[in-house]
């Protein structure tokens, strides 16, 4: 097959994935797959180097991270019980800690998300995460971990393929600012009074909201971090703070230009009884978790770690309009499609 | 359908005739002499049935409406138009979750569903909808959840009323409300404002009990991990408990900002059951951003429940309304409620609106076409009627002084603070 020399990138924004052979035959679809080859090599290479084990999670199981912000679990019925597609590895991920002390997956997730989400360009209802886990590891190994992937992916990519982001008219001018220096941290409580400023609403005690974040993101030039989101806006693993009681130990990061939200991490909770605790907290049955409660109490280490989205890691390398651009069999929540 | 202990026939009347309800028979007019428990009304059936209105003689609020209108105002002059919960309601009153299983997902519940929503009133679907019914079954299935919330949008106009779906702990595995928010149906809901969440804490029938719902025998041995099981009948059902589940102020807390974190557009109601500490939970919902808390007095409930449940156990509603004192958000109040009198009490001792329960299902199943539409529209009226005669013109201007509680002294004190007039 010929390759285009050069591609017209059609903006998405307003637009849905078109019919899967045409997205299959687009250059654009065959750019970002190049890049996407590199990212996931580099990112292999990268942690495998600094020690991390690579593991295959399961795809189905009696349960699976609960989540958050409305999206729902896809059911399958198995040999008659009611099992779920994994909406992430955060559950394995934890119990894994037994096997290695550092540990990655490279996995799919399944999450039907709000139909709403169809209009942020950076949802997928079927998506790709590296998951990655640090027994007796600290937010802030978390942080410095994610921090390293990611400059280490971007410049892999530029220079591995740079006629790929040629072809997407995508400037490495723009990740300048990322390959210079240390990534930016501000609170959850700073990112609130930064929209208050803005004149944008966002409350305090909750998930700051796509748009927010999104307003966030294009005042920055390079990523940056997010902490101490307030407890009832992730779910029971994220560690609460002793010091800060109501604050997580928790962080998200954050890509510049309006791509917004790359990462989510953060200590974990591995205390048996403030997991149940933390379980009706959230509005969660903790029967429904026995195998990990009965693995929990048995003890696991202490651990930090993170889930990187593939597809949006990739949506702000190639800078595309939307992220089911970057993903080679798009789901946009709501819409049906194989 | 039997509803035992309940002025069953008089709500049957109004189901029957509406706003006609609210007199006498016509024909006695002019005929007849008439006073104090002409109505038929026995012993009141509690202190809220059995506190009084008592308007005053000096109506400063009279006298703006009438500056206001420029003519001397009239019971149809009161406003009923009410803020429910986040929506906006025609009326100070809005359609309960039915308790019992069986007619809750029935096609009884479907018909009241279509009245609610031509009435411009709030209607919450209970948590036993989904988990019994099912959710989605066939697209064209006329009973179960999705036909209910197309029922009501049928009728609704494009701004009053909304629609309220319950979960509780039993339902959390079923995660219904994940379902109904990723759900295209839900979206004509969403994109009006008009649908909201409600975390069913506990119930008036069985305060401090979860779920209870009599089983055959196989179906039971299939649910024994997850319930307990009393096989307590020579026939072939055993009864099934659910947990009520554990709340501590911290779980209600963060339960209310987790839903207002994953639900942004929907609104978060909150339902309690007459517990002892039912003023420290409602200030704990309210203060975790609860858009409203209902308190189901122990006089409430379509369920069914053990005796001594009925009979021993949870503060009536009164006594609910008195230990919260003016609420610092919106509260509702249902058990019992079927009448204006008793609706109008509740409102002027704190109230937002109530809830029709069991009055409502016995509407219906009087005439499942127009029973719930007549029933209210008599309770309006009785509501416009009561609310001018103690010389105010909207349901949020009535307060404790316009209530008297016999045998308690200072009760209907001049003093315009309810509080001080329920001590």
């Amino acid at each position: 097959m010929e390759h285009a020399t050069s591609v017209v990138v059609e903006p998405a924004a307003d637009r849905r994935p078109p019919p899967l052979a045409e997205h299959l035959n687009s250059d654009t679809t065959r750019a970002a797959m190049l890049i996407q080859q590199e990212v996931l090599g580099a990112a292999r290479a990268f942690l495998r180097g600094e020690g991390f084990v690579e593991l295959l999670p399961p795809v189905i199981g009696p349960v699976t991270d609960p989540g958050a912000r409305g999206s729902k679990q896809v059911d399958v019925d198995y040999y008659g019980h009611k099992y779920k597609v994994m909406s992430s590895g955060i559950l394995y991920k934890q119990a894994s800690l037994l096997t290695f002390d550092k540990l990655f997956y490279i996995a799919p997730n399944v999450r039907a998300e709000p139909v709403e989400t169809c209009n942020t360009q950076r949802h997928l209802a079927e998506f790709h995460q590296i998951d990655v886990e640090i027994a007796n590891g600290t937010r802030a190994d978390a942080m410095g971990v994610a921090e390293r992937l990611l400059t280490y992916v971007v410049r892999h990519a530029l220079t591995a393929v740079p006629e790929q982001f040629e072809l997407l008219g995508r400037d490495p001018l723009a990740f300048a600012w990322l390959l210079a220096g240390q990534f930016g941290v501000l609170s959850h409580r700073e990112a609130v009074d930064e929209l208050h400023l803005l004149g944008h609403p966002q409350s305090p005690d909750a998930e700051i909201a796509w748009t927010g974040e999104e307003l966030l993101s294009r005042q920055k030039d390079r990523p940056f971090f997010v902490t101490d989101y307030p407890k009832g806006s992730r779910g029971f693993y994220d560690r609460e703070s002793t010091t800060e009681p109501g604050r997580l130990r928790n962080f998200d990061l954050l890509a510049p230009e309006g791509y917004g939200e790359l990462v989510s991490g953060s200590e974990r909770e591995s205390d048996y009884a403030t997991i149940v605790t933390r379980m009706r907290e959230t509005g969660e049955n903790p029967a429904k978790y026995r195998w990990y409660l009965d693995v929990m109490r048995q003890g696991v280490p202490r651990s930090a770690g993170f889930g990187m989205g593939l597809e949006r890691l990739n949506r702000f390398l190639t800078g595309l309009d939307a992220v089911w651009q970057v993903n080679a069999y798009p789901k946009v929540p709501g819409e049906m499609a194989p | 359908m039997r509803a035992g202990g309940f002025p069953e026939e008089q709500v049957r009347a109004r189901a029957r005739t509406g706003a006609a309800e609210a007199f006498p028979p016509v024909e006695s007019y002019g005929h007849e002499v008439f006073g104090q428990n002409s109505s038929g009304a026995q012993v009141a059936a509690d202190e809220l049935d059995a506190a009084r209105l008592v308007p005053p003689v000096f109506m400063p609020l009279r006298l703006e409406k009438l500056i206001d209108l420029g003519r001397e105002p009239l019971q149809s002059d009161v406003d009923l138009t009410t803020a429910v919960g986040g929506f906006t309601s025609a009326l100070p009153v809005f359609l309960s979750a039915f308790g019992s299983t069986r007619i809750g997902s029935s096609e009884v519940s479907v018909a009241a569903s279509r009245q609610a929503g031509a009435l411009g009133i709030p209607m919450v679907i209970g948590e036993n909808v989904v988990p019994v019914t099912g959710y989605r079954r066939e697209p064209a299935a006329t009973t179960g959840m999705l036909a209910r919330v197309r029922a009501y949008l049928d009728e609704a106009g494009p701004s009053l009323g909304g629609v309220v779906v319950q979960q509780s702990t039993e339902d959390a595995d079923a995660e219904v409300w994940n379902l109904v928010y990723s759900d295209p149906a839900a979206e004509p809901l969403l994109a009006s404002g008009r649908l909201g969440f409600e975390l069913k804490v506990g119930q008036g029938a069985k305060p401090g009990l979860g779920g209870l719902t009599v089983l055959d025998r196989d179906t039971a041995a299939r649910v024994s991990d997850q319930f307990a099981i009393d096989d307590l009948w020579s026939g072939p059902g055993v009864l099934r408990s659910g947990s009520p589940g554990t709340f501590t102020d911290e779980i209600l807390r963060q339960q209310i900002r987790f839903m207002r974190n994953n639900f942004p557009r929907a609104r978060i109601w909150v339902k309690l059951h007459p517990g002892r500490d039912v003023a420290q939970a409602a200030a704990c919902a309210w203060e975790a951003g609860a858009d409203a808390v209902t308190v189901d007095g122990a006089e409430g409930g379509t369920g069914w429940a053990p005796r001594a449940f009925l009979d021993h156990v949870g503060l009536p509603l009164a006594e609910c309304l008195r230990r919260i004192g003016t609420p610092s958000g919106c509260l509702l109040a249902t058990g019992r409620m079927w009448e204006g009198g008793r609706a109008v009490k509740a409102l002027a001792l704190g109230a937002t609106a109530v809830g029709l329960g069991r009055a409502a299902l016995t509407a219906v199943d009087t005439d499942p076409e127009h029973g719930l539409r007549r029933l209210v529209e008599c309770l309006a009226f009785e509501v416009q009627l009561l609310t001018s005669a103690l010389g105010k013109y909207t349901p949020a201007a009535l307060s404790g002084e316009d209530v008297w509680f016999p045998g308690r002294s200072g009760a209907a004190d001049p003093a315009p603070r309810h509080r001080e007039s329920l001590t």
